[in-house]
């Protein structure tokens, strides 16, 4: 029991955390600690991938959602079955922050979409790594990335991604 | 100059939405007990073919025009001068969708833009009307009524008009139907057909430098240059149907796609969508401008049994982005993104 009931912190450069023990990382967000749970893969877009049935369940990662806040409208401008490519434009997403494009995480097959979001897309805020996921997916020769991956990657580019934000906020 | 009359012609929808049906009817019905305004009826006019009746009539009026159609303002004013319907740009009171009532009207701004013109430009004015913006017919009835009106006292020197006597001889035909109802049944008639839901580009020719960067970048064929070597849509039906590939790439924001969903390339007014919100596309996977570019332009390559080229040709070299703007500390940055309260 020793271990486990203890909580240590490690603190690796400014914004990343982590639990020994935990289930998942955290990065930090200002004062707001994004999870990156370790059972599942993630997309540089900021999408997780939990295998699921021979694919993929997929969904926004807390990053992702701390920087939508509250979803308002999503809709997708592809059908289920379709096959994407990595970039190609699937759909389109708006928040109470933001208004933005959604794009393909790799290429692939979309195979469903959450139909429940359709009707009110608060789960994506309410759970995003749960009920609040958005399509599943067929991946094709994709190299995903593991939640340590995906955390390094929001520590190398979270400055340049701040960069961006304020430059339109200053426009 | 006998008269002012003003003409007055609705582009219908492609949808069936009934609303949008219902708010079409509501403005003929009304416009058509109007005195002092002529009245016509059309098919989406982008989906017109050269020669077709409708464009045929809209052709054939020389005076001051008022169109009411599904798409920004810029879209319609540039795809009537397409079809050689040109003449100065009206300024209506009304908005276009996605404006908001706190914006300057569009009108002013355009004149920051610095594009080669049109040509040959009628002495009259062509006022766009958004049919998107308003549930209510009234507005729309209200607004060409005040449009009726400032034209008819301005005393817009009409000039360069070939007006009445061209009239005359092709209008009272139509005319006489719309005069007419109870011989043709409910409801106005509409002149013109359209036999498929078209896609091509239209150019906005107040923005066009004539950079020649679409005729560049579009390998189908769409663009070519006119005798005065000005860039011009001289094989519209080349285009790939969904593509706006070449809108992306021109600097200008010049070339328009009325029936794209991006408001930017639809013909919205100004620069993009952005408005007040942030835009996280890039965070989400969104390629650049040219790249999603060459990817549409791929796509319709690879239908059409040829090879992608992805970024090797016809790409335009530009100066990329401007410099960065200074670091800032994170907790003030998300304080700023709570307080942008929307």
């Amino acid at each position: 029991m020793g271990l486990a009931a203890q909580k240590h912190v490690i603190v690796i450069r400014n914004h990343f955390l982590v639990e020994l023990m935990s289930d998942h990382f955290i990065f930090l967000m200002g004062k707001y600690e994004a999870q990156v749970p370790k059972d599942r893969l993630y997309a540089p877009n900021h999408m997780w991938f939990r295998a699921e049935g021979g694919a993929y369940r997929v969904g926004f990662t807390a990053f992702a959602v701390r920087l939508l806040q509250d979803v308002y409208f999503l809709d997708w401008n592809v059908e289920p079955g379709d096959v994407v490519v990595a970039k190609q434009e699937i759909g389109e997403v708006e928040s109470s922050k933001a208004v933005s494009t959604l794009h393909a995480p790799t290429d692939g097959t979309l195979i469903r979409f959450n139909r429940e979001l359709m009707k009110d897309p608060t789960a994506i805020n309410v759970d995003n790594y749960g009920a609040g996921w958005l399509f599943d997916f067929d991946p094709k020769d994709a190299l995903l990335l593991s939640a340590e991956d995906y955390i390094r990657r929001l520590e190398g580019t979270w400055d340049e991604t701040q960069r961006q934000i304020k430059g339109q906020m200053n426009d | 100059m006998t008269t002012n009359r003003i003409t007055v012609v609705l582009s219908q929808t492609r949808s069936k939405n009934p609303a949008k049906r219902r708010l079409e009817e509501e403005i003929a019905t009304a416009l058509l007990l109007e005195p002092g305004i002529d009245f016509a009826v059309t098919p989406n006019v982008y989906d017109l073919s050269p020669g077709d009746t409708g464009l045929l009539y809209l052709n054939s009026v020389k005076g001051h025009l008022i169109l009411l159609s599904w798409q920004y303002p810029r879209a319609a004013h540039w795809l009537l001068d397409r079809n050689g319907i040109n003449g100065k740009q009206g300024v209506t009171l009304l908005k276009s969708v996605g404006e908001e009532d706190d914006e300057e009207s569009g009108g002013a701004d355009e004149d920051e833009y610095r594009g080669i013109g049109p040509v040959e430009l009628l002495d009259r004015y062509i006022f766009c009307l958004d049919l998107r913006a308003y549930d209510d017919a009234g507005v729309y009835v209200e607004e060409i009524k005040r449009i009726a009106k400032d034209v008819s006292v301005k005393l817009v020197p009409l000039t360069g008009l070939r007006t009445d006597s061209d009239q005359n001889e092709s209008k009272p035909n139509l005319f006489q139907r719309f005069s007419e109802p109870e011989k043709q049944g409910a409801g106005p008639i509409v002149l013109g057909e359209s036999k498929v839901n078209r896609w091509y580009p239209v150019i906005d020719y107040s923005r066009c430098t004539n950079c020649l960067e679409c005729i560049d970048f579009c390998l189908f064929g769409v663009y070519g240059i006119d005798h005065k070597e000005r860039i011009l849509v001289e094989n519209q039906d080349n285009c790939k149907r969904g593509c706006p590939a070449c809108s992306r790439v021109c600097p200008e924001n010049a070339i328009i796609f009325p029936e794209h969903k991006t408001p930017a390339i639809a013909g919205a007014p100004g620069e993009g969508p952005g408005g007040l919100k942030i835009d996280l596309s890039k965070l989400f996977g969104a390629p650049s401008a040219i790249e999603m570019a060459a990817m549409e332009r791929d796509i319709e390559l690879v239908k059409d049994g040829r090879a992608a080229v992805g970024l090797a040709v016809g790409i335009p070299r530009r100066q990329t982005g401007k410099a960065a703007t200074e670091k800032d500390d994170l907790d003030k940055l998300m304080d700023e993104l709570d307080s942008l309260e929307l």
